[in-house]
């Protein structure tokens, strides 16, 4: 497994507050990486400086080696970054086909005429879902507004998965989620891990965390208090030990 | 969830569950309402009355329509509509220029009042109520200004080739219509096709249904707004322009309440006032609803004064259905 990315003595302070205190990060190909964190953690705000949406105060970062610098969310979109927090990433007026495709829509027509190739969209939709492992028929014409959450995570890992995203973030992707739509969202998070991406998982429910990453990473307070923790050999018990700083772990 | 009631397998229709669906019915039922107490109303030269005066409403109001879609509205077409023909003519009276440039140098006048009206909602971001009602006041005052509040002279426009282009007459038999149906019927398909097909229509979709996924996936909310604004300017001079051949008048006062007249007819046709949904067929319907109900209630002796209370009536009852049927949408499959 190679190393997808590394984020490298990062900080960022919002004024006086210190949300980041030189925090590093890596990340390797086909992983999905769970960051685990009491509120205030700085778990989304290190995200967000992954995500472009935040600029850091200092630290580097790398994928697969190179040097970038994210100036934007759109930057840190065509190096292969996607970010799913729930709901804001999808249009809900929109089609579940025109929202895979939004901003890269395929054209037809001549160059002077052309329109939105909305066969290829429909199909290519039809075949990502299934592929997503959804398997209630639901048409791509479908307006986001109109599906469950769980459904709407999907749809947003499907357009992660099909653009080539090599990292896809989840930031508390489960949060009020059903049962049934938790073991879906989870199940689309391995699927996307078995065909080639990489995620970083954030979640509160250690349990779900636990059910689907291949590694534990725990911050507080703006650091990383361990970054190898094995879901496999390690009790839920122990991690949240970590997680409150009752306990060291290595 | 497996019972269906015979209410809910209808009202479950793809095409009953349309947005436009509603104004389609509501327009129908004005239509033999209207016929079957004076049939005066569907005689030619009624319907060729009222197209005339519908299309320069129904220019606007496609503009409007995708402007809306995209989460912004313009309070200053009205007067943009009463400015540009005024700009026009006082060009061309003064003798400074050809009728050409002078209807050329007014859509690029127009244009510009967009470009700001876009530039202030997208760059300082203030909302776009405030900035287009200033720029109302301040497009009005200008045509009022630069004529004394006196209609400018038009007369010459006769028999020129630009007047014959944008309102000729064309008769089809007895019928007569002018020359700017076939202007709007254009607009209609463009902007229609524009908005269903294309991925500018994706996009204008996006800008006002989620701008900050839509900007996320690299989609240029602002400059999709910006030129939306330009094009509503732009219609509005446009159909300024077409109005006052017609009328033979370019009075600085023309067009007053237009904006708020042509917002109604947005929103009864099913675009959404906070964005993200537009439809032009809707928007059609409601130009049609709106004009229909205007000449018909004068044609079966209703007073003319009474004419804004069935409008406010239309407006309640089309925004009670939209919700409605927004939120069995919602509802769920
Ligand atoms: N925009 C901001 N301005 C000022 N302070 C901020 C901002 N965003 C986050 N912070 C602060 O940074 C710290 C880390 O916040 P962050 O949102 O990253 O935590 P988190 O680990 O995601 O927590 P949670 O689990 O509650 O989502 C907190 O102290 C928070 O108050
Ligand atoms: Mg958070």
């Amino acid at each position: 497994m190679g190393e997808l990315i590394r984020m490298s003595h990062i900080s960022k302070s919002y004024g006086r507050v210190q949300a980041l205190d030189d925090v590093s990060l890596t990340v390797n190909e086909s992983e999905i990486v769970g960051l685990l964190g009491d509120n205030g953690a700085g778990k989304s705000t290190l995200i967000k400086v992954l995500s472009g949406a935040v600029p850091l105060t200092s630290g580097d970062i790398f994928i697969r080696g190179t040097k970038v610098t994210l100036r934007g969310t759109t930057d840190a979109i065509s190096q292969g970054i996607e970010t799913i927090y729930q709901d804001s990433a999808l249009v809900t007026q929109l089609s579940i086909a025109r929202n895979l495709f939004l901003g890269r829509e395929p054209l037809t027509g001549s160059k002077l005429f052309n329109r939105m190739d909305r066969a290829k969209m429909d199909a290519v939709a039809r075949d990502l879902l299934k592929r997503v492992g959804i398997t209630k028929n639901i048409p791509p014409g479908t307006p986001i507004g109109s599906l469950s959450g769980g459904e709407r995570q999907a749809v947003a890992i499907a357009r992660a998965m099909y653009f080539d995203s090599d990292l896809i973030i989840l930031d508390e992707p489960t949060n009020n989620l059903g049962v049934a739509e938790t073991q879906g969202v989870l199940r689309f998070v391995r699927g996307a891990r078995d065909s080639g991406h990489s995620c970083i998982f954030i979640a509160h429910n250690i349990h779900h965390v636990f059910q689907v990453v291949d590694r534990i990473v725990v911050m507080r307070r703006g650091k990383v208090v361990a970054d190898d923790i094995d879901p496999r050999t390690s009790t839920i018990e122990q991690v949240e030990r970590v997680i409150t700083g009752m306990d060291e772990m290595h | 969830m497996t019972h269906i009631t015979p209410w809910r397998r209808l009202t479950g229709h793809r095409w009953i569950a349309r947005p436009e669906f509603g104004p389609f019915v509501l327009l129908v039922v004005e239509l033999v309402v209207f016929w079957s107490i004076n049939h005066d109303f569907l005689s030619p030269g009624n319907i060729s009355n009222t197209l005339a005066f519908t299309v320069e409403l129904g220019l606007i109001a496609v503009g409007m329509t995708l402007l809306m879609t995209s989460g912004e509205f313009d309070l200053s077409v009205g007067s943009v509509f009463g400015f540009s023909p005024v700009l026009m003519w006082t060009l061309m009276n003064s003798g400074a220029t050809s009728l050409e440039v002078a209807f050329v140098v007014c859509l690029v006048v127009a244009a510009l009042i967009g470009l700001i009206n876009g530039w202030f909602v997208t760059k300082l971001k203030i909302p776009s109520f405030l900035v287009t009602l200033g720029m109302l006041l301040v497009v009005r005052g200008t045509a009022l200004f630069i004529t004394d509040g006196f209609p400018q002279r038009t007369w010459s426009a006769g028999g020129h080739w630009l007047a014959k282009i944008l309102v000729g007459d064309i008769y089809i038999g007895d019928f007569r219509v002018y020359a700017s149906l076939l202007w709007f019927a254009g607009v209609v398909l463009v902007l229609g096709y524009v908005l269903t097909q294309t991925k500018i229509g994706n996009w204008i979709q996006a800008a006002g249904g989620n701008p900050s996924a839509a900007r996320a996936r690299g989609v240029n909310v602002d400059r999709t707004k910006i030129a939306l604004f330009m094009l509503s300017a732009m219609l509005a001079a446009f159909a300024g322009v077409i109005s006052s051949i017609r009328t033979s008048a370019a009075n600085p006062n023309s067009g007053t309440g237009y904006e708020l007249e042509v917002i109604a007819m947005v929103v009864i046709g099913g675009t959404a006032l906070s964005g993200g949904r537009g439809t032009i067929v809707g928007t059609v319907l409601g130009i049609f609803i709106l004009r229909v109900m205007r000449n018909g209630i004068v044609l079966i002796g209703v007073p003319g004064l009474a004419y804004n209370i069935f409008i406010g009536a239309i407006i309640l009852g089309m925004m009670a259905l939209h919700s409605w049927l927004e939120r069995r949408h919602q509802a769920g499959t």
